[in-house]
């Protein structure tokens, strides 16, 4: 076994790569995990200044006035589009809103009222247009033979409904603990690419090079028993690393362990380690090269990371990312984190993915291999 | 017969880096390839090795054809290549035991192995050291041990001299000889006539991926025309002189090489003797006056039409 205890000792001595990666997680880690849960239960409308300008001058449109400037701050405007533009581009007025001359016809077909110029951008748009859309709504209920009843949608508008959310005393520190285990192994999607790749590259580097390949070519070491402690080392380094991130997880929130889905954490990181250790085999078949290895270490790792969901969550990234996203392992990866898992047949397909994966970049790598030994 | 290498050869594409290359290597002797660079020296020890593949010939080590998977033969075969290849994140010891342990399973036996490569090679103030740290001949005498660690019968060694200090070359020299005295055979590739001369009992001269001539280094010089050369500087002496003086005995041509003249002597005896009775006679004055014997580099000259060096 004088291969494979030399390629673990290798390894070791380029300890410098892994440590440098598990000291950063586990700092990050920490110190999510030691942030207090922020749960938002409740909402806060703020004040915006938004400027109105009235063509109409009716009754209702009085009324609006009355009911939005009671919530906002009104602030001049003009007329002129080029001007209302300014004022929003310039973060002057957050909405400047526009009443037509036929703004009470409108309302009463149920057209398109009114006009309202915002940045779309921005949060506060979304809170103007629902103040309006309510006010309308309100006023469309009250409407009864031709006439509007704006004393009785000014009362329904200033009535508030207490709503008190029932909840067990642990949930708060339920979805914290959830929230932490999914950060957490995402992110060790990241990691455990990153330290794969080069920490065994870096080792194989070794191991290919051109001479001493020629004095393991005319020792009388089996070719297949060299390859099987070879192997046998990749797969006991990239064991004991990732054992390191799940043992890790147990060590900064152990007691969370029985509240999530712990053992789904588990297989899927065994899973997507396996596939990423046949990707590192493939890539150590293709290039000899320290620093091509180190480069596609970086890129690969933190690349598919953030294209599939670790670093922002998959439902804000566009579709094109993550189609791109679906020809890399860490996609199904970070699915099976994100999903409600309750057996494991809820997780079979993204399984079924990281193995696909792991046997076609072993077959390529398989292809490699052979191609460079005819070479 | 260790080796037997028969009408060998191997093209690169338009190249031909072997052809029809023979080679006889006997137990117990050390075999000198000699030739200058990019004749085909390295190219025929990998093909005898199987690190590469040749087109056409026959090749047997130990008496059974050599192929990728002769393991049995191999266990008896170490190599010392010309580029030093140690891993440069083990010490001198691991990298020792590690080429050794491709050889030898039992660990108490390797131990036993490493320590003495290391004893051999003169390595033992420097076991903990990384090849990095290690001046240049003593990663030479490194590269030796790993490939001699597990103690073979027959060793190639491919220009383990190159660029080394002169220190470091007697060393590496004198443990050549010993591995030898011990009994393995050993082939050796240099483009150093002198390493040649000092340790070869038999040499293959190669030039172009043939071998030109093999014999002892006696047996060669014997080969070519020129038998003795003396190199003499005079004062005064004029082209007829010259002329009259290649009809003393035995000389066969005279070469100015600048103020010199190299008076070339075919077998005899008693050359310079005849040369300064005829320096006496025409009343010249001689400022130099040396005889030489012929060289290997002298041999390859007359074989080739150039110097070894070129």
């Amino acid at each position: 076994m004088t291969v494979f205890k030399y390629f673990i000792k290798i390894a070791l001595r380029n300890k410098g790569v892994i440590l440098s990666y598990t000291i950063i997680f586990f700092i990050l880690s920490i110190l999510n995990g030691s942030n207090p849960v922020q749960n938002k239960n409740d909402f806060i409308e703020t004040r915006l200044n938004i400027g109105i300008i009235d063509n109409c001058n009716s009754e209702l449109s009085n009324g609006l006035r009355d009911y939005l400037g009671k919530r906002n701050n009104i602030i001049d405007t003009m007329s002129d589009e080029e001007y209302i533009k300014e004022q929003i581009f310039l973060e002057i007025a957050d909405a400047v809103i526009i009443i037509p001359e036929d703004f009470d016809e409108k309302v009463i077909n149920k057209e398109n009222s009114i006009k309202i110029y915002n940045d779309d951008r921005k949060i506060e748009s979304l809170q103007i247009q629902n103040q309006v859309n309510k006010f309308l709504t309100f006023v469309n209920a009250t409407y009864e033979r031709g006439e509007y009843n704006l004393e009785d949608v000014s009362f329904a508008l200033d009535e508030k409904a207490k709503v008190e959310l029932v909840e067990s005393s642990n949930n708060a520190s339920d979805n914290s603990a959830a929230a932490w285990f999914k950060y957490y192994y995402n992110f060790t999607a990241y990691v455990i690419m990153a330290i794969y790749i080069s920490s065994i590259g870096l080792v194989m580097t070794d191991f290919r090079d051109e001479n001493i390949q020629s004095r393991r070519k005319i020792s009388s070491k089996k070719f297949l028993q060299f390859n099987k402690e070879m192997y046998l080392g990749q797969l006991i380094l990239a064991s004991m690393i990732t054992l390191v991130f799940i043992l890790g997880s147990i060590l900064l929130k152990g007691k969370y362990i029985g509240e999530v889905n712990f053992g789904k954490y588990v297989i899927n990181t065994i899973v997507f380690s396996f596939s990423i250790l046949c990707l590192t085999f493939l890539i150590n078949n293709i290039t000899k090269n320290k620093f091509i290895i180190n480069a596609l270490s970086t890129v690969l790792s933190l690349g598919t990371a953030f294209i599939s969901g670790v670093m922002v969550p998959q439902e804000f990234l566009g579709e094109k990312t993550l189609m791109i996203a679906k020809f890399f392992p860490t996609y199904y990866f970070v699915k099976i984190n994100e999903m409600r898992v309750n057996s494991f047949l809820d997780m079979k397909f993204e399984i079924f993915m990281q193995l696909l994966f792991a046997v076609v970049f072993l077959l390529m790598g398989l292809y490699f291999s052979k191609t460079s030994q005819k070479a | 017969m260790v080796v037997k290498v028969n009408n060998l050869v191997k093209r690169y594409k338009e190249l031909i880096a072997l052809d029809h290359f023979n080679m006889e290597v006997k137990e117990g002797e050390i075999l000198g390839l000699l030739g200058p660079n990019g004749c085909g020296k390295t190219t025929a020890i990998n093909c005898i090795l199987s690190l590469l593949s040749f087109d056409k010939g026959e090749i047997e080590v130990f008496g059974k054809k050599m192929t990728p998977n002769s393991y049995d033969i191999k266990k008896k075969i170490g190599l010392v290549p010309q580029e030093v290849s140690v891993f440069n994140n083990l010490t001198v010891k691991e990298n020792i035991d590690y080429f050794c342990g491709l050889y030898i399973d039992d660990k108490k036996l390797r131990e036993k192995y490493v320590d003495e490569a290391i004893e051999f090679v003169g390595l033992k103030d420097y076991v903990k050291f990384y090849p990095k740290k290690l001046s240049g001949g003593l990663k030479r005498r490194l590269n030796i041990s790993c490939g001699i660690a597990h103690k073979p019968k027959l060793i190639f060694l491919d220009e383990p001299t190159v660029a080394v200090d002169a220190q470091s070359r007697n060393f590496i020299l004198n443990g050549i000889k010993k591995l030898n005295s011990e009994g393995s055979t050993i082939i050796y590739t240099t483009h150093y006539l002198e390493e040649v001369e000092m340790l070869c009992k038999r040499i293959i001269i190669m030039d172009k991926g043939r071998s030109l001539v093999s014999g002892t280094k006696e047996e060669l010089k014997a080969m070519i025309t020129t038998s003795e050369k003396i190199v003499a500087g005079f004062l005064n002496i004029d082209d007829k002189t010259i002329e009259k003086m290649k009809n003393i005995p035995h000389v066969i041509d005279i070469e100015k090489d600048d103020e010199d003249y190299i008076i070339k002597f075919e077998n005899g005896v008693n050359n310079l003797s005849n040369l300064l009775e005829f320096i006496k006679d025409n009343n010249l004055t001689y400022t130099k006056l040396h005889s030489q014997l012929p060289s290997l580099n002298d041999v390859f000259l007359e074989l080739t039409g150039k110097e070894l060096r070129d």
